[in-house]
């Protein structure tokens, strides 16, 4: 399981990360928290979450339903839009083609070259 | 394993709603409402699951997440304050009131400290552009005054003062 994600690198891609969840399934706030450290981004903090969570629901990506919860406060669940769908789509896109673009710099062979300059 | 949730857990727990809410006083009530309810819900949740200090820690503390509210409600882009708007519109009539309150009673002392027995009418403009002159009557040393109001200018410096101190144009749509 990885345990560190440089923060800045895991922001851009939190609204996609989120999207993709609640495309499988509706959950609230603390249940989605849970599924992301499930998959491996362990060290992500509630207080960053929770806010990306309003933030898709500002834009319309979101929208949400209370359903009362037989051991507490009615929980806000979120599912997404036909706009969260869209999104979700060119994010992906998005996401693939820069991995593409990265993974061909990174894995380009090194010149033998111990001092790794380019003959 | 499930953690129980005491008497000092909840007051935890409402501590830092409580917290968050002072710091989101720029959202529209409705908004603020929904969040306080949210962050309160999953936090005794997670208070269930983890323990409450855990939950509290992995919450990352009121200001950040407050902070991180405001971005995502109203963008990174330099925002208003209303907070500081109510505080200007609401100190400004206090403090202002206080000391012309203040002058105008020393001007008062001074007539019936020359004479305690004064009789008559006497003007006194005021503090120059803040206010209109004040009329003060004595009967026998016994005083009663009129006037002071604020000038049209005191009022233009409140609004101004207000809005500058809430950069409230930021409200203003952008082209």
């Amino acid at each position: 399981m990885t345990s560190s994600h440089d923060p800045q690198l895991l922001k851009g891609v939190l609204s996609a990360l989120l999207l993709r969840l609640l495309a499988e399934r509706e959950s609230y706030g603390y249940e989605v928290v849970q599924r992301l450290h499930e998959t491996g981004f362990a060290d992500v903090l509630e207080g960053t979450v929770y806010p990306a969570l309003a933030r898709l629901e500002r834009e319309g990506r979101l929208a949400t339903r209370l359903v009362p919860s037989p051991s507490g406060p009615a929980r806000k669940y979120y599912r997404l839009t036909p706009d969260g769908h869209e999104y979700l789509r060119a994010a992906t896109d998005m996401w693939n083609r820069h991995v593409d673009g990265v993974n061909a710099v990174l894995h380009r062979p090194l010149p033998n070259d111990p001092e790794g300059t380019p003959t | 394993m499930t953690h129980p949730v005491t008497l000092l857990d909840r007051l935890r727990i409402e501590r830092l709603v409580w917290t968050l809410d002072q710091q989101l006083y720029d959202l529209p009530h409705h908004s603020r409402v929904a969040k306080r309810r949210e962050v309160r819900a999953n936090l005794l949740e997670a208070s269930r699951d983890i323990g409450t200090s855990v939950a509290l820690k992995r919450l990352g503390g009121s200001r950040r997440l407050a902070e991180e509210y405001l971005e995502a409600e109203l963008g990174r882009r330099p925002r208003h304050s209303w907070v500081a708007a109510a505080y200007f519109l609401t100190a400004v009539p206090l403090l202002l009131n206080f000391f012309l309150s203040e002058a105008a009673g020393a001007y008062e002392q001074a007539i019936t400290a020359a004479d305690p027995h004064a009789t008559g009418t006497y003007t006194w403009q005021g503090i120059s552009y803040l206010q209109s002159p004040i009329v003060y009557t004595f009967d026998q040393g016994n005083p009663g005054h009129v006037g002071g109001a604020w000038s049209p200018l005191v009022y233009v410096l409140w609004i101004g003062g207000t809005i500058a101190c809430g950069r409230l144009w930021r409200l203003l749509p952008r082209r």
